[in-house]
């Protein structure tokens, strides 16, 4: 880890207040989407942020894009907290944090040119390029992202999903940020073109020396692109460390679970693995269970699990520095299981 | 043979020209057996399953040419009348998308029996039962006391359960599934896919698995069908294939996948986009975004060459040769 | 930032291209692209002609008819067609053939000014109230509500008669009053649809203020429905017109409306139905003009029919 973290995310909590009402609305409860977050990100470096559908790893991104304000919790951006800023201190953060997101069909305004779309973010920061350069500046963009510059005229619906998903990107280059967001930017493309895109993503930040929050819920993706990786369940970080230690010597049974349930393209492989299925389905965020938030569905859980809640830590047993196992990790019972087998 | 479409050809017409959607597919499927069609967006690999279930939208879309013998016999020759009676009997259709395809106002137990009053003349009491059992079977827990609750009320993958109940009601000897678990979570994906593969044994059922998942196809599949612009470019039993493809477009579709057990550098990627359907390229339809094209590749359309001697393998390349070789 | 393109270029090379290129591969906005289907609409040609001819007689009625609506000779009264005078002559023995072709300026003026006024202000408020949400959604949702159930008739008895204007204002401005609720509903949820869209949360974070992420992201994108019922209620603003005249709330005399003829030949319909036959018929086909009109701009703006 570095030194001077880029980003340090403290006790992040969203909760979505559900009410009843039209006039008067009546709080009866909320969705706990994210409920108390810690990760820190380093200059340069890749965050991968996995977890199945409703674990609040896209409220997550939203946070750190500011598109939501926190319940509770600090985002600092180099040491400055940004979730309460407004105005323009908040305008100018933004010029640093920058987001590609998952559909390429709704993230482009259908009624402007790809021009115009690339060419916004100088419109509302007029400082970050002079008037009479922008439009080489916007050329220059879709050549970094592999786009024909000639293209600057033409709409969106022009364009296939994966050549979008690069029109996105150069919109959020354009005003040169250090991190930038990415909620799941590929799970809406083709596989040939999957590859493409995160080829590009992989370019541009040992180009541009680019921070990336990488969310997604494709473990082999996260893994490719990732130097570290957070799991997420409902709405916490059940494990968190380096791709190795995760991929292979992981010790939540949650992450142990989704890691072997991943659909691998290779049957003698898959033949050879430590199959989990997980029994029932993810509870409902705006009522989560007690203690472990994992126990429902998980074949280790005690007394001990519903009562106590489970702190992201290196576990008693992991001596700090004692090996790829030792890394944080939110079970009473943690222990390493190998469900990657070789050749998956 | 349960199911045998021959050279299939499906068009769209739209307002921009004609989009050659299916050019040509034939494939087979026997009774206990899981074929997995595998391609991307505009492969036309589930143009080609609408096809087969009767379902296609008529217009745009349009059968040119084929056959599809189903039990021996042709249903593109089958009068609409006697087609809807194979549809949902005899062959079933699973989607990916559970949510639309439940009616949200009929509890599932309703929807369940429906089934039963309409083609077996059932009483409400009895199609009931049926649905619990139906329930039961599919792993549904506490199927009695669910019954009477609507789609909104289960989960995805619990609604995708109760799709698969429907698609099995009545026993068909053949279902086709097309994405039945992209819409789901990990996790559920590997159980609602080995409740397909146990009840598929079970059934003794022709199974059609449609997807564009090279990882989820590779533990239930017995035989994959790669297609890429309307067209089947290989076919292999599913070990050979993820072994040593036979087709450039196979070999680049794995090798694009980035991989589970170590990080690995840059990932392999296949240049270019998917065709346009009104323009396929002429030749191999591949052959712009092929690292192995040679000038017969823009001329002449490759045949689907014979791999293995028994005619297992087949591959629609004039280099599958040396692309096997490689591999 | 100039760096090396590995991708650029074989991805450029691929023929054909995505589907959605148009056929010439030239760009095409959605506006242009609407405007194609339009053209080839027979639907519209047919409405778009009838509607522009009606437009050009309600300013220039000369054009076509050389007589004075307001030039009645009493001797002629109910009296049928004769040379010069093609539709004769109505109770008051005014040529009805001119005082049809002048009609058209009242119809016309109250339905385009109703509809602009009924849209103006439905969208602006239904618009705010839909991207801004909240407590003041709330209340303006409650205060459409109420408009909305003002029985129109009954409303226009009751407000109209104590006009006492000849102008076609009162019967605009009462128009208005009704009409902007059904606007401003569609208007609220065509904005929210589009507030949700991701390339609204991406202006935000670029750090795009509410003026611009409403005028240059949701606005042009939740247009086109408040277009297509704007052109539809104008048909239908036309016949409340010629309802209100009819009844005797709406345009009075001396202003020449079909509504007012309408009413006047209803009284001796069996003595003369030439007198009614050509205000009415010149009203039906008026609306019709407007509806289909609307119907077409809608498939042409609609994309999930095409």
């Amino acid at each position: 880890m570095t030194p001077e973290p880029m980003l340090e995310v403290r006790g992040l909590v969203k909760h979505f207040p559900l009410t009843r009402g039209i006039l008067f609305k009546k709080k009866i409860g909320a969705v706990k989407a994210v409920d108390g977050v810690d990760f820190d990100l380093g200059s340069g470096e890749t965050l991968g942020i996995v977890g199945e559908s409703g674990c609040g790893k896209s409220t997550v991104a939203k946070l750190l894009m500011n598109l939501e304000r926190p319940t509770a919790g600090l985002i600092r951006y180099k040491g400055e907290d940004i979730t309460r800023l407004s105005g323009r201190a908040l305008k100018a953060v933004r010029r640093n944090i920058q987001m590609v997101f998952q559909d390429p069909y709704t993230s482009l305004n259908p009624r402007m040119t790809v021009g115009d779309i690339i060419g916004e973010p100088y419109e509302i920061h007029p400082e970050a390029a002079p008037k009479g350069d922008r439009r080489r500046r916007v050329q220059e963009l879709l050549d970094v992202v592999g786009l024909n510059p000639e293209y600057i005229n033409r709409y969106p619906h022009q364009f296939s999903g994966g050549q979008r998903q690069r029109i996105g990107i150069a919109r959020g280059l354009a005003l040169r940020p250090e991190i930038i967001v990415a909620d799941e930017p590929v799970s809406a493309l083709d596989v040939s073109v999957q590859a493409q895109v995160v080829n590009l993503l992989d370019r541009l930040q040992s180009e541009l020396g680019l921070s990336y929050v990488f969310i997604a819920h494709d473990l082999s993706i996260v893994r490719h692109i990732s130097d570290r990786v957070g799991v997420m369940y409902l709405g916490r970080i059940v494990e968190t460390g380096t791709d190795t230690e995760i991929y292979e010597h992981p010790t939540h049974p949650y992450t142990q679970a989704l890691l072997s349930a991943a659909p691998v393209p290779d049957p003698e492989a898959r033949a050879h693995r430590d199959r989990i299925i997980l029994s029932g389905d993810v509870p409902s965020p705006a009522n989560p269970p007690s203690g472990c938030r994992f126990r429902t569905r998980c074949w280790k859980a005690r007394e001990r699990c519903a009562v106590e809640v489970p702190l992201l830590a290196v576990p008693e047993g992991f001596a700090p520095g004692g090996g790829p196992g030792a890394h944080a990790s939110a079970c009473h019972f943690a222990e390493e299981r190998h469900v990657v087998p070789n050749g998956a | 043979m349960l199911l045998q479409v021959r050279d299939l050809h499906v068009e769209f017409r739209t307002h921009d020209g004609v989009a050659k959607a299916v050019n040509g597919v034939s494939y087979e499927v026997d009774a206990g057996e899981t074929l997995a069609v595998l391609g991307e967006s505009g492969s036309g690999k589930s143009v080609t399953a609408q096809a087969i279930m009767g379902i296609l939208d008529v217009p745009p879309g349009r059968i040119t040419g084929g056959e599809i013998l189903f039990q021996g016999r042709d249903l593109l020759q089958l009068k609409e009348d006697d087609r809807r009676k194979v549809r949902g009997a005899e062959m079933a259709m699973i989607f990916q998308d559970a949510l639309s395809s439940l009616n949200p106002v009929l509890s599932v137990g309703e929807q369940l029996g429906e089934m039963f009053v309409v083609h077996r003349g059932m009483s409400r009491k009895d199609a009931r039962a049926k649905a619990v059992e139906l329930m039961d079977r599919v792993r549904i827990p506490a199927a009695k006391e669910r019954v009477g609750q609507y789609p909104h009320q289960f989960s995805g993958g619990m609604r995708q359960r109760i799709m698969i109940a429907m698609a099995l009601a009545l026993e068909p000897a053949l279902i086709i599934a097309d994405e039945p678990t992209t819409a789901l979570d990990v996790t559920v994906q590997a159980q609602v896919m080995d409740l397909l593969a146990e009840l598929q044994q079970e059934y003794h059922m022709g199974l059609i698995l449609i997807t564009h998942d090279l990882g989820v196809v590779a533990d239930v599949a017995d035989r994959i069908a790669v297609m890429y612009a309307g067209r089947i470019v290989e076919t292999a039993p599913v070990h050979d294939l993820y072994k040593a493809p036979a087709h450039p477009y196979t070999r680049g579709l794995l090798d694009s996948i980035p991989r589970l057990d170590h990080k690995g550098h840059e990932l392999y990627a296949i240049k270019g986009l998917p065709p346009n359907l009104m323009a396929i390229p002429p030749g191999c339809a591949f052959h712009p975004r092929c690292p192995r094209a040679q000038d017969v590749c823009l001329t002449d359309e490759p045949p689907l060459y014979a791999v293995a001697e028994d005619g297992a393998r087949e591959s629609a390349c004039h280099f599958w040769r040396e692309t096997l070789r490689d591999a | 930032m100039d760096l090396a393109m590995s991708e650029a270029e074989t991805l450029e090379k691929t023929p054909g291209g995505p589907l959605g290129t148009g056929p010439a591969g030239k760009p095409r906005s959605l506006w242009s692209d609407a405007w194609f289907q339009l053209r080839r609409n027979p639907v519209f040609l047919v409405s778009g002609l009838l509607i522009l001819f009606l437009v050009v007689i309600s300013i220039w009625p000369s054009l076509i008819a050389s007589g004075d609506p307001l030039e009645c000779h009493l001797s002629k009264a109910q009296e049928g067609p004769e040379p010069g005078h093609p539709f004769g002559y109505d109770s008051q023995g005014c040529d009805v053939y001119t005082r049809t072709v002048y009609g058209a300026r009242a119809s016309i003026t109250v339905g385009v000014c109703a509809t602009l006024g009924a849209a103006l202000l439905g969208s602006l408020l239904g618009g705010l109230a839909g991207f801004f949400g909240g407590w003041w959604d709330a209340l303006l949702s409650r205060i459409a509500d109420i408009f909305f159930g003002i029985p129109v008739i009954l409303g226009g008895l009751v407000l109209l008669s104590v006009v006492t204007s000849t102008t076609v204002w009162p019967v605009v401005g009462f128009i208005v009053l009704l009409g902007w609720p059904q606007v401003s509903r569609i208007a609220r949820g065509s904005v929210i649809t589009a507030k949700q869209n991701d390339y609204v949360q991406a202006a935000r974070a670029l750090g795009a203020g509410n003026g611009r992420m409403l005028l240059r992201h949701v606005a042009p994108n939740a247009v086109a429905p408040v277009i297509v019922v704007a052109t539809i209620a104008l048909g239908t603003y036309i016949a409340l017109e010629a309802t209100l005249s009819f009844l005797g709330v709406g345009l009075r005399p001396p202003t020449v409306s079909w509504g007012i003829d309408i009413a006047n030949a209803a009284q001796s319909i069996r003595n003369a139905p030439h007198m009614l036959l050509w205000p009415a018929g010149a009203l039906s086909v008026t609306v019709l003009a407007f509806i289909m009109l609307g119907d077409a701009v809608r498939d042409a703006l609609d994309p999930k029919l095409r």
